[in-house]
């Protein structure tokens, strides 16, 4: 198995990260960056942008510039209903269970969007360590459902990786936080992100890192603060400017909301509307303090699901770029009752746990073993519409459940089972996980077959179902069509689609190999035509250096990798003889010192 | 496999929860999934299903009285609280009653907190005589006593289940 990368695919942005010689470090992009922003732009002629370059276009281009797709993955149209008012996104008509956005005639679903952003990751760590990633441990928030998880792992399948673990953010990272510190006790981490929240406790004794709950809101995050100032910018505008107007609302106040935690005072400026005005950080407290109280609410959940006392934590770590404002630090230390761990970057942090974990799986650390839980409790449909749990939440992952099935009929050969997700009483209030059928019940008088379900979460917290009938002992196939996700017929199909972009990643990898050794060739040849032996050639030779270097030149700007080969091989051959006069000449000069230390 | 013989126990129903989550580490170190990613399909199919028994079986020994359900379970006793005494369900009513005063808003809250108090009061006598009659059984298991002996235990430990189960919803309802 080749190297195994660790990847925060965030709201905003997301970072690649590995363990080399037992330390977790990021690996940037080509520019020196490394974060990625989640943000791809599609231009008219096909062409795809991902991070810093997709971002740019944000303003100019809204509507084809995707943002925080994070948000929409494993949910249905009626779940994002409020947020489609500021976002300036064609969303699909055939949207109901999965969103599906549609970009020039085109329709994408989350995983594969999210796809483009994870297919730049995975090129930036390949430039860097020179060769093919195929493997990775990808983080969610922990509080991300079934379908939520599935579409991550999808996503990962359509750029082209294995993901080998699904890992909640705020246990990576508390791996990255307590690897050099052999900590023991208990913690509790507050990630507070772009789109999401989560809280986690852990109990940390001789490199077991064992959650005890986690708790959250997969919709509350840094969005949620940028849209109240959104709307604050837009009650005072006098008239209400388009929908294309939005994304320099929404650029101005992102800027002015980092601007606030380290100033009291910032301008929220927007030039194309002609608006501008100043906020005070007691302004804007007063603004988000409902936000921040709503991250509260769960912490105190997870205390209790934990059986913990606020003041029996040891240390609470921060996580998440939303853990950067003043009042969400002072909320989280007066909750808490002690000053909460910033001194790791929290825009890294989930990323370099993911490496770690990562580490983990490859078999570079077996002192370390991390004890994730399900954030939600499983159960299934039964009589009155009611939901019976059978995997209660912060149960240990993996876990599984036993449950028996009848038939109510004679010579029934199917029953229907319904899995839920949540912790409502009711079928109506539980997220609809999956329906199947068990089929080809052998007909047998009614209630007389025994069918013994097993329902097991993996390490990924994603269920898989399997069943046999006692009688006969034969297995059931069960095929669990998803509510909210893709199928694997689905997925496959969008694998397939996405090898032209594949394609054309391996393509834009070789072209910018090619360039960088035609530079390399370009400044050898510069600095040979500085040389004497230059001279020495005959002007015939020289001219065919010269239009050798020319034609390079003018090749490295195509997108052809394979003209850009040739044109090197022209000027290596064109310059071979002057090669050898330097070489000759080195060679005599290197032996003239000698004899001249020599006579010494 | 039943969940005593996951962590190698008798079954017993006082268990150190020290000694029992060691052990729930020792054997996760051995069997979790994340050490059997480069092995074989099978050996990471196995590591998968041993590790989530033993989180199965973790979670519910280290917990009282799921571990108590559980030993009764695998015996074939089901704790049943319709076959509760006469008298129980009388002063369960009252109770109730009394509840749904404080809810409605018609007691005091002195007499609110008295009822929290008495219904605490009454779990906890539950409680005692739970673990009263589980060292019981610990012994009646260690004399390697007889099955109509465990079987009677077993009986007594149903009942004290189930009775106890209506004060424990009780006790849910006034928080």
């Amino acid at each position: 198995m080749g190297k195994i990368v660790g990847i925060d695919l965030g709201t905003t942005n997301s970072l690649v990260a590995i363990v080399e010689n037992g330390t977790p470090r990021v690996i940037p992009d080509s520019d020196g960056n490394s974060l990625v922003p989640s943000v791809i732009y599609f231009s008219e002629n096909g062409e795809v942008l991902v991070g810093n370059r997709a971002k740019e276009k944000m303003v100019e281009n809204p509507k084809h510039t995707i943002f925080s797709i994070k948000r929409f993955m494993g949910k249905g149209i009626e779940d994002v209903r409020e947020d489609l008012p500021l976002l300036p996104f064609d969303v699909s008509p055939e949207s109901e269970h999965i969103i599906r956005l549609r970009i020039f005639g085109r329709d994408y679903t989350p995983p594969e969007l999210s796809a483009f952003v994870l297919r730049d990751l995975k090129r930036n760590a390949e430039a860097a360590l020179g060769e093919e990633i195929k493997n990775a441990v990808i983080t969610v928030p922990a509080y991300f459902n079934d379908a939520q998880r599935q579409a991550t792992k999808d996503a990962g399948r359509i750029a082209g990786l294995d993901v080998l673990r699904i890992v909640n953010e705020p246990t990576a990272a508390s791996l990255a936080y307590g690897l050099d510190k052999r900590k023991q006790g208990v913690i509790a981490v507050y990630d507070f992100g772009g789109g999401t929240f989560d809280v986690s406790i852990l109990k940390l004794s001789e490199g077991i890192f064992e959650v005890l709950s986690t708790s959250g809101d997969t919709h509350l995050g840094g969005d949620d603060i940028d849209e109240q100032l959104i709307r604050l910018v837009l009650a005072e505008l006098r008239h209400t400017p388009e929908m294309r107007g939005v994304p320099a609302i929404r650029k101005a106040v992102v800027k002015a909301k980092e601007e606030l935690s380290a100033f009291e005072t910032a301008d929220i400026a927007v030039d194309a509307l002609n608006y501008r005005r100043t906020i005070t950080r007691s302004e804007f407290n007063a603004l988000i303090q409902p936000i921040v109280e709503r991250t509260l609410a769960p912490c105190r959940q997870a205390l209790k699901d934990a059986g913990i006392k606020p003041s029996e934590v040891d240390e609470v770590v921060m996580v998440g770029g939303s853990t950067r404002i003043p009042l969400v630090r002072e909320s989280v230390q007066s909750l808490f009752g002690r000053v909460p761990h910033t001194e790791l970057n929290p825009d890294e942090v989930v990323a370099l746990g993911a490496a770690v974990q990562a580490d983990i799986l490859a078999g570079g650390k077996r002192d370390m073993l991390l004890l994730d839980v399900t954030p939600l409790s499983l159960g299934i449909e039964t009589m009155g519409g009611v939901m019976s749990k059978i995997i209660p939440r912060n149960s240990t992952i993996p876990a599984s459940a036993t449950e028996m099935y009848t038939t109510f009929a004679e010579g029934q050969t199917n029953v229907k089972i319904h899995v839920l997700q949540g912790e409502r009483e009711l079928v109506k209030d539980s997220r609809s996980l999956a329906q199947f059928d068990l089929k080809n019940i052998p007909p047998m008088p009614a209630g007389l077959p025994r069918i013994e379900v097993k329902f097991l979460i993996d390490a990924d917290g994603i269920l898989s179902v399997s069943a046999q009938e006692q009688r006969t002992g034969k297995y059931q196939s069960i095929e669990v069509k998803p509510t909210y996700g893709l199928t694997d017929e689905q997925v496959e199909s969008m694998i397939l689609d996405s090898f032209e972009y594949a394609e054309a990643d391996i393509d834009a990898r070789l072209v910018i190999e090619a360039r960088i050794e035609a530079e390399t060739v370009l400044n050898a040849t510069a600095r040979g035509l500085n040389n004497a032996e230059y001279e020495q050639l005959s002007s015939d030779e020289q001219s065919a250096i010269n239009a050798a270097a020319q034609h390079l030149r003018e090749t490295v700007k195509l997108e052809d990798h394979h003209a850009i080969r040739d044109a090197i091989e022209r000027l290596s051959e064109a310059t071979m003889r002057l090669a050898e006069l330097i070489m000759n000449g080195a060679i005599s000069k290197a032996l003239k010192d000698k004899r001249v230390r020599e006579v010494q | 496999m039943n969940f005593f013989e996951v962590f190698n126990l008798p079954r017993i129903l006082n268990i150190d929860p020290k000694a029992l989550e060691r052990k729930f580490h020792e054997l996760s170190r051995q069997y979790h999934p994340d050490y059997f990613t480069t092995a074989p399909e099978i050996e990471k199919q196995k590591a998968l299903h041993m590790t989530a028994i033993l989180n199965d079986a973790y979670r519910t020994l280290r917990h009282p009285e799921r571990r108590v359900e559980y030993l009764l379970n695998i015996h074939g006793f089901k704790p049943d609280g319709s076959k509760a005494p006469k008298a129980l369900l009388m002063e369960i009513f009252e109770l109730n009653e009394q509840i749904e005063e404080v809810r409605s808003g018609t007691a005091s809250p002195e007499q609110a907190r008295s009822l929290a108090g008495l219904i605490r009061e009454k779990r906890e006598r539950f409680d005692a005589e739970l673990q009263a009659a589980s060292r019981e059984w610990d012994s009646l298991v260690a004399d390697g006593a007889p099955e109509t002996k465990l079987k009677q235990q077993l009986e007594k430990l149903t009942e004290i289940v189930s009775e106890s189960s209506y004060i424990r919803n009780l006790e849910g309802e006034t928080h």
